[in-house]
């Protein structure tokens, strides 16, 4: 890894010990603070899509280096940042997106409608110039500004005149309030008219920084396993002794330095939308299964939230659901393979 | 060979169908759960409507499958307050199933079985509970982990230490099994919060500081202790397997309705492929878990047990169960993440953990086969 990339590793590992190895359950448990929002941005975390409005490209590798080492520790912290920046990345007015890269505001994007289950009986409508209805799942949903979608297609940024009216339940990234919104503001005003093409657009830029979260993910719960098999004893042997466990971890290992020396080779260049789902489909499938061996591992301390295993195991399918749409993202790739409509019957 | 459910099965299946939709709802669920409350309400609705008649085994496993299908959490927490009871029906003394087990049964009183310990759980025979005999008593030190009913039962089957083993490779040796009353003297009991599911069940560790316990109260003969549990394994990871089928099968009951619900149609007007293969994979494993947990169970209540074959049921009826979950919420997305299936999600897990990992069923299982020991 170039230089440049090594110090800002080490500056997030720093950050982690500093603001979230001591308190990542807290964090699960009461939420992200205001001060953690400041200091993420303090060290501008929150504002890696915002330099791109300022004429310069998002440096994605730099990016991905902050949201993986992250997760490693919190999940909840590195989405935080992902959500934060996906609105920095979309709103284009200049006092919100101070206000939000300076972590005195928050923001987040609603991406309700590309996620794989979706089916949703609520309406949001813009009537006399005035935004009602409500939206479901809305991670983020205490934020400050919320861009979301309108039932008649435009993408708005909604700045005020909103409130959380029913939590949904929170498998996931439990640091993040998860709830419907109910609207009623005139507050708010247009993104772009062809909301979900805006939506996509901004979605599928994204999934090397979620393949990025995966990974961390990967990394912090195969980390963990790894130390708990050299100290823990059953029948005598340290568990790294027995080869079932020393082997699965091994071979979650084996398949992990190979996606990340493609991840690396890839936020290094400017890889194709084929490259980044590839990336992506296996990335969110190797966190599932390493998070499971490693609460497996654990044994019973690993169903214990004490021993910070068990929310990488519902981390991964938190971020599988709401940042992955396996059947769209399978078929777009697909067609791509056989280039030609694909996957569909 | 006749793979009909009996009448007297079909009947407890019914009977479990109506108390759920009667008792169990969403509400209830999903406050035993965030609140980690033990749904103490049902046990008792549960004693008052016989739910569970322990004269026929076949019934109390469908009734706890047919319960989990409906919802994990609150199917084992009406099904876990007699947890232990076939220690004290098959080695406890006329006196013990008098004072003891005819509680439980009558719905008295709720039992635990204290085995696992911080230091571990697979490796039983490492266990480092002690109890030491003065006169007409036990003296009990150490402490138990993860044990379930800990802060609500009454008493409980604990395993100690009575003896140091003959020698290093037989430390299964030396134990025996106590009834300890949760009333004791130097008993303490403290709840474990922030369990990944099955947060409806109370989990406790226990800890015994010099806890007398009469002589009479040890089950069995003294010594004997490891063998009086593994046997109780044997039965007890049958009625886990019933858990593992009960959640399984409510996992496809949900996925089969998003799917009957989606707009996951083809050009064709059919359900896609994908869908269509994931409800066959999830199902034929069902089915499979579940023709080895009967296989298993009419072993066992024939008094034939076969240990591999009971193994194998665990293992796969586990497995199943968390492949079923993980296959339904994958599919129905944001739509399960928002309902019970996220709990089934996380409910599923503990079942390739308790009463022995499969890693540890897998070790039984390739044991007792190497020795020519069961299966087939
Ligand atoms: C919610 C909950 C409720 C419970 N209720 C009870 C209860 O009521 N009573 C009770 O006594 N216990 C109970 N348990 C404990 C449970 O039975 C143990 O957690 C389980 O047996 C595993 O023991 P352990 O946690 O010490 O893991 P360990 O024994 O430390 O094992 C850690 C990991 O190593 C693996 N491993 C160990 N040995 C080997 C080997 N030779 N080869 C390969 N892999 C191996 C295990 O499979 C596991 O994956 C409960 C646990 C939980 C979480």
């Amino acid at each position: 890894m170039e230089e440049e990339y090594e110090i800002l590793e080490n500056t997030v590992k720093d950050f982690n010990a500093k603001y979230i190895e001591n308190n990542a359950l807290k964090i699960e448990n009461e939420g992200i603070t205001e001060s953690l929002l400041k200091s993420l941005s303090e060290q501008g975390f929150l504002s890696m899509a915002y330099q791109v409005g300022a004429g310069k490209n998002l440096d994605m590798k730099a990016y991905s280096i902050i949201l993986e080492n992250l997760a490693k520790v919190s999940p909840s912290v590195a989405v935080k940042v992902l959500i934060t920046n996906a609105f920095l990345s979309v709103v284009n007015e200049e006092e919100v997106l101070s206000e939000v890269s300076q972590g005195s505001k928050s923001g987040t994007v609603v991406f309700s409608e590309l996620l794989g289950g979706y089916n949703s009986k609520e309406r949001l409508k813009i009537e006399n110039g005035r935004l009602e209805g409500k939206k479901e799942f809305v991670l983020g949903s205490n934020s400050d500004y919320i861009v979301t979608i309108v039932d008649s297609g435009e993408l708005v940024l909604v700045k005020s005149g909103f409130k959380s009216v029913a939590s949904h339940k929170k498998l996931g990234f439990r640091g993040l309030e998860f709830s419907t919104v109910s609207f009623d503001t005139k507050d708010f005003s247009m993104i772009g008219k062809e909301g979900i093409d805006i939506l996509r657009k901004t979605y599928d830029e994204m999934s090397i920084p979620i393949s990025a979260v995966a990974l961390g993910i990967s990394e912090g719960s195969l980390a963990k396993a790894i130390e708990y098999g050299k100290v823990r004893m059953a029948f005598n042997h340290y568990l790294k002794d027995f080869q079932p466990i020393a082997f699965n971890l091994t071979t979650n290992m084996a398949e992990l330095s190979i996606l990340k020396q493609y991840f690396r080779d890839i936020t290094s260049s400017n890889p194709a939308g084929r490259e980044s789902l590839y990336l992506k489909i296996r990335a969110i499938e190797i966190a599932k299964e390493v998070s499971k061996n490693s609460l497996q591992t654990h044994g019973g301390y690993g169903y214990l939230e004490d021993f910070g295993v068990e929310k990488f195991y519902r981390d991964s399918m938190a971020l599988s659901i709401l940042f992955y749409n396996e059947e769209k993202e399978m078929e777009k790739l697909a067609e791509m393979i056989f280039e030609s409509r694909a996957g569909f019957v | 060979m006749d793979f009909e459910i009996t009448e007297d099965m079909k009947d407890a299946i019914s009977k479990a169908r109506a108390f759920a939709n009667k008792y169990f709802n969403e509400e209830l669920a999903a406050k035993s759960d965030s609140m980690e409350k033990f749904p103490m309400e049902l046990v008792e609705l549960s004693r008052k409507e016989n739910l569970l008649d322990y004269s026929n085994p076949w019934k109390v496993l469908v009734t706890i499958e047919e319960l989990c299908r409906r919802d994990p959490g609150l199917g084992i927490s009406v099904t876990i307050p007699a947890f232990g009871s076939e220690v004290l029906m098959l080695f406890g003394s006329d006196k013990l199933k008098e004072k003891y087990l005819n509680q439980v049964v009558a719905g008295k009183a709720i039992m635990g079985l204290g085995v696992t310990e911080p230091g571990g759980g697979s490796d039983v025979a490492n266990i480092k509970t002690e109890a030491r005999r003065e006169g007409d008593h036990y003296v009990l030190n150490g402490g138990k982990m993860f044990i379930s009913n800990g802060q609500i039962a009454d008493f409980f089957i604990v395993l100690a230490r009575t003896s140091p083993p003959p020698s290093p490779d037989k430390k299964h040796r030396g134990m025996s099994v106590f009834v300890v009353e949760s009333k004791s003297k130097g008993f303490t009991a403290n709840k474990l919060h922030g369990k990944l599911g099955v947060r409806a069940t109370n989990t406790a560790e226990l800890i015994f500081d010099n806890v007398e316990v009469p002589a009479e109260n040890l089950v069995g003969e003294e010594g004997k202790g490891f063998y009086y549990i593994m046997t109780f394994f044997n039965i007890s990871r049958i009625y886990v397997a019933a858990q593992g089928l009960g959640i399984a099968q409510g996992a496809l009951d949900r996925l089969m309705d998003f799917a009957s619900k989606s707009n996951n149609i083809n050009d064709a007007g059919e359900l896609k492929e994908g869908i269509q293969f994931a409800i066959a994979e999830v199902a034929t494993r069902i089915e499979a878990a579940r023709n080895l947990t009967y296989k298993a169970a009419s072993f066992l209540f024939n008094f034939n047990p076969n240990p591999v074959v009971t193994s194998m049921a665990k293992y796969y009826a586990a497995e199943t169960a968390v492949y079923a979950a993980k296959t339904a919420m994958e599919i129905t997305g944001v739509t399960g993440l928002s309902t019970e299936l996220e709990r089934f999600y996380r409910d599923s897990k503990i079942l390739e953990i308790w009463e022995g990992t499969s890693e540890v069923e897998k070790l039984i299982i390739s044991r007792m086969m190497m020795k020519n020991q069961g299966g087939n």
